[in-house]
């Protein structure tokens, strides 16, 4: 080796030794290791304001990494039940729909709560757990409506079947199930029927309802003008208020189905414990608050007082309380398939 | 040595494609049950399902019908531009190849939304429509077939100009003029000189349309609307909505069936008929 080649032996091991030196100064927490946990969650806002009001500020603190795993519902859901006879899973804690968890649950893929290990526990309202789910936020279906162009305002489901309001109904094509439930609820039918409101959604096609592919295009048609009534969970309404959609919410006579995120524990989660510290987290009064505040979802804790002005445009007074209806996640879990096939070869036809 | 080097591309097509589609065989046999996604079993209920339903026949006969009618779409509009191509000498071939093929680097779901600012209600067609004076409230022209025919015809151009133009170029022009000695007139020369030698391009561009027009999904979504079903979005919606694996399997092998026997029967057809 001639000396102008400076590639020599010493270099070789130096370089190394940098390499290796740079390798470690990349690691977290340099002394203390970082916790690591997967949450299977909707991308988006949601998962964008759980880092914000949940990871960020409680859970970082303690060390604990927050990694998302992003997709839909039925995605994740259909993850969990292939991955069920591995040993280890992939994901540690999963935020569903509770129709979605009492599926998960009938299927015998969740862990069940111990409530103990959880703090902030006790200040769960009561429809807000089971022992297989903690709610974390919560809203109820209304009528959302504009107020320029439908007048008087509306105060039951049986106003969208109004023909004063033909051509100006609109209907979401994933939200088949909130449908039912709502012609159901006029039809003689109830949270374990949907049977009936198939006749009542019927009579909708001779209405002129325009039919919009998801929520995102019915805003789109709210603001334009081309439809002036829905049906929608009222944390939705209220996000679409603040898009500059004018729409005001109503809560229908007949009762306010609700709508519950739920979060649950697989089986086979690797990290439990950090899972249960991310229930804790989700559950302290201040992450409730941000939620409301910056998601329109109620919170599902006693403690958590969010501000006057918010309340009124999320929340459900008294008596709108008096009239909330809990579905039966059974009926929905088995009746889902024969339902959206009738909505698809029938209602859509 | 040339066995060799196939070897890795073999490889990864069996590993990529063909044990996936094993594997999906499979699941197409199993059943469905709520809940539990898929009970192992061994039976042909979901093909029955899907060819007893006239729903499920509808779907399939409207998704050949749009493929058919944009590819003769792409066919007709796109072998004059390909002959243009082809034969012009002007210094500007090479930007116009790239011009028509420049809408492929912008994905199908942009350029569905493109169509949608075009077609809406107070899109820009019914404003050009109703300023001019020739509609009075504007036409319904999203959530159409012919909007996704449209659509998909406008993605699937450039494919067909692309194969016919290569194939085009290697026509000596000296053929053609040689017919026009001959008496013959254009749309003669036409009929029994270039497209009888074009032929295995029409074939390899034609199916090539056909084989995306079966299988598109971005297009037929955005553009068709929740109440107009194809069969791609009608596979997704089985495995991705309802979690039915066994019964969105079945839809896919019926889907994949269907569009190589048609691709396979006109390749053979049109062979027999054109060859030389």
């Amino acid at each position: 080796m001639n000396s102008s080649n400076r590639f020599t032996r010493r270099r070789f091991v130096k370089g190394l030794a940098i390499g290796v030196g740079l390798a470690t100064l990349g690691r977290p927490g340099r002394g203390t290791a970082a916790e690591k946990m997967v949450l299977g969650t909707w991308g988006g806002d949601y998962s964008k304001l759980l880092t914000q009001n949940v990871e960020t500020p409680i859970l970082t603190p303690k060390g604990i990494e927050v990694v998302h795993d992003i997709a839909g519902d039925p995605q994740r859901r259909a993850k969990l039940v292939a991955e069920q006879r591995l040993p280890r899973g992939t994901t540690d804690l999963q935020a569903l729909s509770a129709a979605g968890s009492r599926e998960m649950f009938n299927a015998g893929v969740l862990e069940t709560i111990d409530y103990s290990k959880i703090a902030n526990a006790p200040n769960l309202l009561a429809q807000m757990k089971t022992p297989y789910s903690v709610g974390h936020i919560y809203s109820g279906q209304v009528i959302l409506y504009n107020p320029a162009t439908i007048s008087p305002a509306p105060t039951s489901y049986n106003d969208l079947w109004d023909p004063k309001h033909a051509g100006k109904v609109g209907v979401i094509d994933i939200q088949y199930v909130g449908m039912l439930e709502a012609a159901a609820l006029v039809s003689g039918g109830n949270m374990e029927n949907f049977e009936p409101g198939k006749a009542k959604l019927m009579e909708l096609r001779k209405l002129n309802f325009k039919m919009f592919p998801t929520n995102e295009a019915m805003a789109q048609a709210l603001k334009t003008g081309e439809v002036g009534m829905c049906v929608m969970w009222k944390a939705r309404g209220v996000m679409w208020q603040n898009a500059g959609v004018p729409v005001q919410a109503v809560a229908p006579k007949e009762g306010v189905v609700l709508y519950v995120s739920d979060f649950v524990i697989p089986k086979n989660a690797p990290n439990k414990a950090a899972a249960y510290a991310y229930l804790d987290a989700m559950l302290a009064p201040s992450a409730q608050i941000g939620f409301a505040e910056t998601m329109g979802y109620n919170p599902t804790v006693s403690n958590a007082k969010v501000p006057d002005a918010v309340a009124k445009r999320i929340g459900f007074t008294k008596e709108e309380q008096a009239r909330l209806l809990s579905p039966n996640y059974d009926y929905i879990a088995k009746n889902d398939s024969q339902l959206k096939e009738w909505w698809d070869k029938i209602f859509k036809a | 040595m040339a066995g060799a080097l196939v070897g890795p591309a073999t490889l990864a097509v069996v590993l990529g494609l063909l044990v996936p589609l094993a594997i999906l065989f499979r699941y197409s046999l199993n059943r469905f049950v709520p809940g539990r996604l898929m009970v192992d079993a061994l039976t042909v209920e979901n093909y029955v399902k899907f060819f007893t339903d006239p729903y499920y026949m509808a779907v399939l006969v409207r998704t050949l019908r749009v493929s058919a009618v944009c590819m003769v779409l792409c066919l007709v509009m796109g072998f004059p531009l390909a002959y243009a191509l082809a034969r012009t000498r002007s210094r500007w071939k090479s930007a116009v190849v790239m011009l028509v093929v420049l809408p492929l680097f912008v994905g199908n779901a942009v350029r569905a939304a493109g169509w949608m600012v075009m077609f809406g209600s107070r899109g820009l067609l019914n404003t050009l429509l109703g300023v001019v004076g020739l509609i009075d409230h504007p036409l319904q022209l999203m959530y159409t077939e012919a909007a996704v025919i449209v659509g998909i015809t406008a993605v699937n151009l450039p494919f067909m100009v692309l194969t016919l133009e290569s194939v085009v170029e290697g026509i000596d022009p000296a053929i053609e003029e040689a017919a026009a000695s001959l008496g013959a007139r254009p749309p003669q020369v036409f009929r029994r000189v270039i497209l009888p030698l074009a032929m295995p391009g029409v074939l390899a561009g034609t199916i090539l349309v056909f084989i995306l027009g079966m299988n598109a999904y971005a297009t037929p979504i955005l553009l068709g609307g929740p109440r107009f079903q194809m069969m791609g979005p009608l596979v997704y919606g089985q495995f991705a909505g309802l979690n039915n694996w066994p019964f969105g399997a079945a839809l896919s092998f019926v889907l994949m069936a269907a569009t190589l026997s048609l691709s396979a029967v006109s390749n053979l057809l049109i062979q027999r008929r054109y060859r030389r």
